[in-house]
């Protein structure tokens, strides 16, 4: 899984603790990095992740559809699961502002044993809101 | 050296280039199940 993990795009380096459970991810520094493909990775390997969380630095948007977003890359965003981290951050929808937060970016299904949709959207529930730039 | 360029020049001495710190992901942690 390690080294499936680390030829993924965008990745520096993977660390595993088996006595945890837990896979730390460290992007490249100028690198671009598609949380739903290190999902899919994890699966291809024949290991289910339960949690997945980001820590990122973006600005916060509002899309097409007026939901809110985080801003990470110029083509990649996160919309924001509404609560009241993400409503402290609306003020700064479309400003040139930058915020550091860390959120839960995936979550396996209770009772659900099935792959997750590489495709599908993910959903970013913050947790804290780091730093406001 | 007229005042204006002396001033130019403190200005410039005086700037700290900082690169422009990027919107990106910083870091991912899993928490996997099922590994041996």
């Amino acid at each position: 899984m390690k080294q499936h993990l680390g030829r993924q795009s965008g990745v520096q380096s993977v660390e595993v603790s088996l006595i945890d459970g837990k896979v730390n991810v460290t992007p490249k520094e100028d690198g671009r990095i598609d949380p739903g493909q290190l999902l899919k990775a994890v699966y291809d390997s024949g290991v289910s992740v339960a949690e997945m969380e980001v820590t990122a630095r973006g600005k916060i948007i509002k899309d097409s559809s007026g939901s809110l977003a985080l801003q990470t890359e110029t083509n990649q965003s996160f919309v924001l699961t509404p609560n009241e981290a993400s409503k402290g951050l609306e003020p700064l929808a479309g400003s040139p502002a930058m915020v550091t937060v860390r959120g839960q970016l995936y979550k396996k299904p209770a009772g659900k044993k099935q792959k997750p949709d590489a495709s599908a959207p993910l959903k970013l529930l913050l947790l804290e809101v780091q730093k406001k730039e | 050296m007229n005042m204006k360029n002396v001033a130019l020049l403190v200005l410039l001495g005086s700037m700290v280039v900082v690169p422009a710190a990027q919107a990106q992901i910083k870091h991912i942690e899993m928490r996997v199940e099922g590994m041996t």
